[in-house]
């Protein structure tokens, strides 16, 4: 009697999972496609729409944050963006439930916080949109924010992985301090930025910034650093570069370029009977998809100067080599997860192993039921802040002062412009300012 | 059994109901609750009190009241600026130490930059539209004797779920006429925050 109940309340059971296990990525093709039609209002119009679930609420707030930032929209973009990082705070803690869940049914169950490198890049927007808005000292919290982070990151990783540092996040900081006329922890930050681009070439070949290679000497004479301002000068081959001082005397812009978009995680399945048992086993891991990145430089010039960007992140291959630090994790706790799943089914259809063969019959469609839904609930979880840019890149311009007319071109590798627009500019004696650019290919299609 | 099981059910949906209703209490404004660790009320009003009493103490205020056809100074306040690694609004603190400086009745304040070019424009039009005897007249301003300016750090000592968390305000009074600073105010205020491991 209770077995006949049971088999027909599972039958229900199993079609309240599968509509709520199609994942977060299911759910943003249209988005997508406003992006790659050049019109981000669209994609955050497709994108508001998306109803996410509890464990899914920080990535919606990660994606809507970027969106409102490409459509222009700084102060809410920021609201947002600060948002999913108490939302991220809040879920630190490890949920004894959601590990339970994640073993029982699939890991996209767990309440997602993000990799480390999508954290980090929480505090590196926050700090471009503080910039942009003139709010520098807002900026300043972000930098220090990071080197928390980045700090607290230290300490716990054990094994080496390949992203111990955010080359990027320490760059910025560097820019935000000299800013801030702070010398001394501009210095420390672009000596950061460049231990870890000098580590991280072989993983994420991203070479030093060309800007970078001027701010280290500028800095160093500046804090009168002479031996290393000189060995930085032979290392790099560099003669003549700004002062500070002849740098004050000028205003400076800073661009950043935003260009295509992160890779997006697939799932990678395999189903197979197992004729011993005659039951189904799945296992179901997640894979990135990077998409192409055109963009080989991006130039910015007025009548009389010019400057080329340097690309100073790649999140594409920062993202593909943390899931394959990670994968060995996801997949002993995906074969486990099928074990488990294969248990319990077995352990349903052993139900009626007494003669009667009506409980016989009742057994196996229990145990079919728990099986079918065992290997139903199997998917990867493929959630990723698919917004974020694939590349980004940065130039620095310095500039005296007076109303400018300057001109953004995007080049592809054969030189090939694939984008150019113009921003109107008043620059004053020793200001910075700061423009970003987000620029995403009409062609979004992965690679095999 | 059909009945107590339906009973059962209508008591759990019940349950969970009366759990999503937003509950509001009031609290005394001077109850300290920390929630997250970070800076709150009690830190700034702490930090304001103590400040407020530590300057209305000082030599500054007598010897300027010692000069002579000087009564009261004029005050104005600066920036302060959040030096520290959170999001912190500052205006609440600038804001309750500017209140019990001015009812303390020792020292006048003068607006802020900002509340000045609307009170000019005030002026401005009033130059144009208000009745001769009512007008208030251009370059009649208080000039500040002295200006309130400070900033917030923070260091930040990290270990696991556990984190030393110091603020340190600072706050100085610098003369106008002479760039002396005539006073500095400083308070430190020192936290353990542990965060749980384990959540719901």
């Amino acid at each position: 009697m209770f077995a006949d109940v049971a088999a027909k309340a599972s039958l229900p059971c199993v079609a309240v999972c599968l509509t709520a296990c199609a994942t977060f990525s299911d759910t943003i093709q249209s988005t997508e496609r406003g992006l790659a039609q050049q019109q981000p209002k669209a994609a955050l119009a497709a994108y508001e729409k998306v109803k996410p679930a509890a464990p899914d609420r920080v990535l919606y707030l990660m994606n809507k944050g970027m969106l409102l930032r490409m459509s222009g929209d700084y102060a809410e973009s920021t609201r947002t963006l600060e948002q999913a990082k108490q939302g991220i705070e809040e879920l630190r803690a490890l949920s004894l439930r959601e590990q339970a869940l994640s073993i029982a049914v699939n890991d996209a169950t767990k309440s997602f916080i993000g990799e480390d490198f999508e954290r980090v890049m929480v505090n590196n927007y926050l700090a471009l949109n503080y910039l942009e808005g003139g709010q520098l000292d807002a900026a300043r919290v972000e930098a220090l924010q990071v080197d928390l982070l980045l700090r607290e990151k230290a300490q716990k990783i054990a094994a080496a992985s390949p992203y111990a540092e955010d080359a990027f996040a320490r760059y910025l900081s560097g820019i935000v301090y000299e800013d801030e006329g702070e010398w001394s922890d501009a210095m420390i930050a672009y000596r950061k930025a460049y231990e870890a681009y000098k580590k991280q070439l072989k993983s994420f070949s991203v070479a030093m910034p060309e800007t970078l290679k001027h701010d280290l000497i500028r800095l160093a004479d500046r804090m009168g650093l002479a031996e290393e301002a000189k060995r930085y000068r032979e290392e790099f081959k560099i003669d003549q570069t700004l002062s500070e001082a002849e740098l004050l005397d000028r205003g400076e812009i800073i661009l950043t370029v935003h260009a295509g978009l992160a890779p997006i995680k697939r799932e990678r399945s395999t189903t197979v009977p197992n004729p011993a048992t005659g039951r189904i086993l799945r296992i179901a891991l997640p894979q990135y998809r990077s998409r192409a990145q055109p963009l080989a430089y991006a130039s910015l010039s007025s009548d009389s100067a010019s400057a080329k960007t340097s690309r100073v992140e790649n999140i594409d291959a920062i993202a593909v080599k943390t899931l394959d630090a990670e994968m060995p994790l996801i997949t002993a706790r995906a074969i486990a997860r099928m074990a488990a799943k294969d248990t319990v089914a077995a352990a349903a259809g052993s139900g009626g192993s007494s003669g009667n063969s009506s409980a016989n019959t009742t057994a196996a469609l229990l145990g079919l039921a728990v099986n079918v839904a065992g290997v139903l609930t199997e998917r990867a979880d493929t959630r990723s802040w698919f917004t974020l840019p694939g590349e980004i890149h940065l130039a620095r311009l310095a500039l005296p002062p007076g109303d400018y007319k300057l001109k953004i071109e995007l080049r592809g590798r054969d030189e090939r412009v694939l984008d150019t627009s113009e921003i109107k500019i008043a620059i004053r004696k020793g200001e910075k300012k700061y423009v970003s650019r987000h620029w995403i290919p009409t062609n979004l299609e992965v690679k095999p | 059994m059909r009945r107590s099981l339906r009973a059962a059910v209508a008591l759990l949906a019940l349950a969970a109901l009366s759990a999503c209703a937003t509950k509001v209490e009031r609290l005394d404004t001077s109850t300290a609750v920390d929630l997250s660790g970070g800076w709150n009320d009690t830190d700034s009003r702490a930090v304001s009190q103590e400040m407020i009493q530590d300057s209305l103490a000082r030599p500054w205020l007598q010897e300027f009241r010692g000069r002579p056809g000087q009564s009261r100074p004029a005050v104005i306040v600066g920036e302060v600026r959040n030096l520290s690694h959170e999001h912190i609004n500052v205006n609440t603190f600038t804001l309750d130490l500017e209140r019990a400086l001015i009812n303390s009745g020792k020292v006048d304040f003068v607006a802020t930059k900002q509340e000045r070019l609307g009170i000019r424009d005030e002026r401005k039009d009033q130059d144009l539209n208000a009745r001769a005897d009512t007008r208030n007249a251009m370059g009649k301003e208080l000039g500040a004797d002295f200006m309130l300016t400070g900033t917030i750090n923070t260091i930040v000592d990290p270990n696991g779920n556990q984190q030393l968390l110091f603020y340190q305000v600072n706050m100085t009074l610098i003369s106008l006429s002479d760039n002396r600073k005539v006073w500095v105010g400083q308070k430190d205020i020192r936290k353990l925050v542990t965060r749980s491991k384990l959540r719901f």
